[in-house]
């Protein structure tokens, strides 16, 4: 049973988000809902001044503490390690939102699906294929491409990215790029502190 | 709901399909998932293609999303509102094809035949290059109304094709180890098949420890990713550049061996600037071992020499590189600091460095053949070149790459050629589809190709061309001097005046130069506009009849533009059928050909154009109307005899670019270290325009025309006082130009994106003058002003604001576009000073005085107008021009 992780390579990443629009297209997520995106700041003053640009998305965490807050068992770790939502059994609460110490899980409202990626009320024909694996008011996140994964292939971000700056594997194979990525690069994870043992990694 | 069918877009039933993304110009290979009930659900790259290797950036990851925009232009239209402005509502009609047709066919027909220069073709569709040739059918019309090419290729492409004899440029991925990228996005943000680039760079920075240095006025991506970023003061690289090579050469850090025996550097040059020749019209050279002068393929020279000065025949002369030196004289790193605002230091450091890496003297064997090595490459564009002395610009970035022998060297800066037409084409000893072999004729110097998107336009006076372009023999077209001639026309000497218009996948009101109000006086002057397009936009917007092309997923192409390190053909197929009542653009081009009785010269100019002569039976046949799909197959047997089946199961035949093509493919010739090719051309014209008396011949800038750069200030640094600060717009690879705004993806990322988000400046600066972070502020150049919230950063040079073309759309009525404070090509001139002579070059950076015109609002979510940042609702109440 695989235990899967990402990779992030931020000396490859060059912040341009096909990866948060490979995931958009991927998922049909509409309007302001972004299950990953790449933050970017600016270090240093001028004229030693730099940017750095910073993927995030979910950690699928090995402690989560979105699963831990869940009152419905809604939100579950699948073996493999994936978080996973199930719509049927979420009330929209919020609380796993609030928990997540990253930010990387929202609550789906009404307006965006109606609105439409267009803004005007028409859904082009794919939202309009699109939207209904959404339930309005759950709790909605990257799933780690859970259906893609099952077929053996990398998440959309990662199938994307034209630096390869993303990796994806399984993270209890020593052989595996990512653990061998983690070890040779000295790996970090995002806000240990918060001891969610987050299992996506971050290369400087 | 529980749901047994997938989720995933990609997992979906259906099929994939490969095809290219149209999204820029370079036909990144991509998949497209299309669902059993035919809606389009993903795209992603190609993994079979060496190109881009299976990614895409953002731009080609949105495309679908294009498809799929409910504002498509969904039939034809006519306007009905006869009023024509910026915003003014067209009111549009859907009509017939039929009757658009005859309304078009009508309108143009007219034209033609009351003289087929009152045509202003503004054609741009990317990846259909050659439809860009079809006002040569229109009666040989040779106007341009649009700039889309000259605003960073004007002195790009010509010095291109004078030094390399292609069309652009880049730097050697697989074995640079020191990279300089001067005002280019490549490998980062921009130019030459960005998903491809950006996947090379990667490897080469991460895997092999690539170093690279970035000189910009503005902290870009590369800039954030380089090693080094160097701010520089706008519009000041090829002192930068000159400054470089005056280290080098001080300190002998130069590859004597390539100065010598391949480029044309130890030629005799007279006081004139004309090479010294023999009665044959040899060039001399001087041996320095036998002390005398000698023809420069004399068997017995022992030596060359690169300095000095000698007689020749009665003449005093030096060695070209002699020439160079002297003006390098000027070029101290102490005094290109003091211009260029570039520490001394640097400009030391970096040149030893760049020598360091270049590793002089060193070889390899790639393929069964030795080369030279030399991994260290000076790249550039339009940043960095742009400017009124483009075609000095350019050359002087190339010569830092001759000075170190790292010219088409593995490792080094290497040439990229726009079209290669069929899979042996050698592009120096071979004929181009229109174009001659080099033959080495002049003294064993390459034959200069200036020319690559179409061939030259003669001499004529009165001019035939609206933009002068009778008069830039070596210049990619200077569209925006429309604003200048079509404005005072009898200054020229103008024999008509235009009132037709064609625009075809372009926006010219907007990518053009010049005061705007000209612009919009000269639309609203124009008897009949026809527009073809898949969206509207700007320029669209003035149209009388606007006719809807196929997306991207709906039609047929086969093409390879400009790519840096892999050839071959990536072909373009539908994915579904058209959603709408669209046509390719061939199928109305032919129809409109046909029914105005051109379609013969049209096939005609896409055979001369595709080169399907290489092939006979390829060409296009008179009284026959060739559809996308045929052209396409075309094509593809041309480049390696497959057919259209071939390529419809493969998508491509993409492969890496091999070595005898990209490493000194012109061995045995001589590359031009001193343009000779430069003064003769400019003699050529003056005394033509002497002999046609043509009125403004004194005033035409004939000091633009110099065959080595030298240390000239562009005008931009001297207008008057009171603009004392720069302004420069940018993009990143989120945007192609900016008509891709309209994509709801796109508009997502970058309105998350900081540098997208307000006119960027300087903290220092920005307390200096007062201006806190998101105030409405205002950059007044001495042609133009444009409004926008100020962004305050560390990424910018003090003297500069920076301007994302993020901001610069103004047309209000696409739901998902956010009209911006104003175009900034508006602060640019448009006159005969800022542009150049020899080149066509446009000055893109502009000098701005700024000014705040209000704070920003307590709160603002209150006066956010629209859905844009940039129209404060009070502003846009008090009736202020936004």
């Amino acid at each position: 049973m695989p235990k899967w992780g990402m990779v992030i390579d931020l000396k490859r990443c060059i912040g341009c988000n096909a990866c948060t629009v490979a995931c958009k297209m991927e998922n049909s997520t509409p309007a302001g809902v972004l299950f990953t995106k790449t933050l970017s700041e600016e270090i240093g003053k001028y004229p030693h001044a730099t940017r750095v640009y910073i993927p995030v998305l979910c950690n699928h965490c090995e402690d989560p503490p979105c699963e831990r807050v869940c009152p419905t068992k809604a939100t579950y770790i699948r073996e493999d390690g994936i978080v996973l939502v199930d719509e049927t059994k979420c009330i929209g609460c919020g609380a796993c939102a609030t928990a997540c110490p990253y930010k990387n899980r929202v609550v789906l409202h009404r307006e965006p699906v109606e609105k439409g990626l267009y803004k005007q009320g028409i859904l082009t024909p794919f939202e309009k294929q699109g939207y209904p694996r959404f339930v309005i008011g759950t709790a909605i996140k990257c799933t780690f491409c859970h259906e893609r994964v099952d077929a053996g292939l990398e998440p959309a971000c990662v199938n994307i990215c034209p630096t390869e700056a993303r990796i994806f594997g399984d993270l209890d194979d020593p052989d595996s790029k990512v653990r061998r990525l983690i070890q040779e690069r000295k790996g970090v994870q995002p806000l240990a502190h918060h001891n969610t043992k987050p299992k996506v990694f971050y290369l400087e | 709901m529980k749901q047994n069918a997938p989720v995933q877009n990609s997992m979906k039933s259906g099929k994939w399909i490969p095809t290219t993304c149209k999204m820029c110009l370079h036909s990144c290979n991509a998949l497209v998932r299309v669902s059993d009930d035919g809606v389009v659900l993903k795209v992603e790259g190609n993994p079979s293609s060496p190109s881009n290797r299976g990614h895409l950036c953002p731009k080609g990851a949105s495309m679908l999303m294009r498809l799929y925009d409910p504002q498509r232009v969904k039939t034809p239209l006519k306007r009905t509102n006869p009023k024509k402005g910026p915003n003014e509502d067209p009111k549009w009609v859907p009509i017939s094809w039929d009757e658009a047709f005859d309304i078009v066919a009508r309108e143009l027909k007219k034209t033609l035949d009351e003289d087929p220069r009152k045509l202003l073709p503004a054609i741009n569709d990317f990846q259909k290059l050659f439809l860009w040739a079809w006002p040569a059918a229109f009666g040989g019309n040779a106007n341009y109304f649009t700039v889309v090419g000259t605003l960073c290729g004007g002195g790009f492409h010509p010095m291109n094709g004078m030094i390399h004899r292609t069309f652009a440029s880049a730097n050697d991925y697989d074995y640079c180890n020191y990279w300089i990228n001067d005002g280019g996005g490549d490998g980062f943000s921009s130019h030459l098949h960005v998903a491809c680039q950006a996947g090379y760079m990667a490897d080469a920075r991460v895997d092999r420890g690539m170093h690279v240095v970035v000189v910009e006025p503005r902290l870009s991506t590369g800039g954030a990713k380089a090693n080094e970023w160097v701010p520089i003061r706008p519009a000041t690289d090829r002192h930068f550049a000159l400054g470089l090579c005056h280290v080098l050469i001080r300190d002998n850090l130069i590859d004597e061996k390539f100065l010598k025996e391949d480029t044309n550097a130890p030629y005799l040059v007279g006081p004139d600037g004309y090479f010294v020749r023999n009665k044959d019209g040899h060039c001399y050279i001087w041996d320095p071992v036998e002390d005398k002068a000698k023809l420069w393929n004399d068997e017995s020279i022992k030596d060359f020499a690169l300095t000095g000065t000698y007689e020749v025949e009665g003449v005093t002369c030096k060695p070209a590189f002699q020439k160079f030196k002297d003006i390098l004289e000027d070029c101290t790193p102490q005094k290109v600091s003091e211009f260029t605002t570039v520490p001394a230091e640097t400009i030391e450091r970096i040149a030893h460095e760049f020598a360091d890496a270049a590793q002089i003297g060193a070889t390899i064997e790639i393929d069964g053949k030795t080369y030279p090595l030399r991994p260290a490459a000076y790249n550039y564009y339009r940043g960095g070149e742009g400017h009124k002395y483009g075609s000095m610009n350019n050359h002087a970035f190339k010569i830092v790459n001759m000075l170190v022998g790292s010219l088409d060297a593995p490792g080094g800066h290497v040439g990229v050629c726009l079209d290669e037409y069929w899979e042996d084409f050698d592009h120096i000893y071979g004929e181009g589809a229109w174009w001659p072999a080099s033959s080495g004729e002049d003294s064993g110097m390459l034959t200069c190709v200036p020319h690559q998107l179409h061939p030259e336009v003669p001499f004529a006076y009165p001019p035939n061309t609206t933009h002068l372009q009778d008069y830039f023999p070596l210049a990619v077209d200077p569209g925006h001097l429309n604003n200048l001639t079509l404005t005072e026309p009898e200054k020229f000497g103008y024999d008509f005046y235009p009132d037709t218009m064609l625009i075809c996948h372009s926006n010219p009101l907007w990518n053009m130069p010049g005061d705007q109000q000209k612009w919009f006086k000269i639309m609203s002057k124009m008897r009949f506009i026809v527009a073809i397009d898949v969206v509207l936009n700007e320029s669209t917007t003035w149209a009388d009849i606007v006719l809807p092309a196929h997306d991207t997923l709906e039609s047929w192409n086969m093409t390879m533009i400009e790519p840096p390190n892999t050839e071959g053909m990536c072909l373009r197929q539908p994915v579904i059928e058209p959603l709408y009542d669209s046509k390719s653009e061939e199928e109305i081009f032919n129809e409109i050909s046909e029914r105005i009785g051109i379609l013969d010269q049209w096939n005609e100019v896409i055979n001369f154009v595709y080169g399907f002569g290489h092939k006979p039976e390829l060409l296009l046949k008179p009284g026959k109307k060739y559809g996308e799909k045929e052209i396409a197959e075309r094509r593809g047997l041309l480049w390696n005899g497959k057919d259209l089946k071939w390529y419809m199961e493969h998508g491509h035949s993409v492969k890496k670019k091999p070595p005898w093509k990209m490493y000194q493919p012109w061995k045995g010739q001589r590359v031009h270290f001193y343009l000779e090719y430069i003064i003769r051309r400019r003699d050529e014209l003056k005394q033509k325009m002497e002999e046609a008396q043509v009125p403004f011949r004194d005033e035409w800038y004939w000091d633009d025309y110099q065959p080595l750069p030298n240390a000239a200030i562009e005008p931009v640094h001297q207008e008057p006082p009171e603009y004392d600060m720069y302004a420069i717009s940018f993009k990143e690879v989120q945007l192609n130009f900016t008509e891709n705004l309209s994509i709801p993806w796109i508009d997502e990322i970058v309105w998350n994106d900081p540098v997208h988000m307000g006119i960027l400046i300087n903290p220092k600066t920005a307390a200096e003058r007062g201006i806190e972070q998101w105030d409405l502020i205002q950059l007044t150049s001495p042609y133009g002003q444009i409004k926008g919230l100020a962004n305050i950063t560390e990424g910018v040079h003090p003297e500069t604001l920076a301007v994302s073309n993020a901001l610069t759309r103004w047309v209000d009525y696409h739901a998902v576009v956010r009209p911006g404070g104003g175009n900034f090509n508006r602060l640019l001139p448009a006159d005969l000073r800022n542009v150049d002579a020899n080149s066509g070059q446009m000055e893109t950076t502009a000098r701005v005085k700024l000014t705040k015109i209000m704070s920003k609002p307590k709160d603002a979510k209150e006066v956010f107008a629209k859905n844009t940042m940039f129209a404060y609702s009070e502003i846009r109440a008090r009736g202020e021009e936004g």
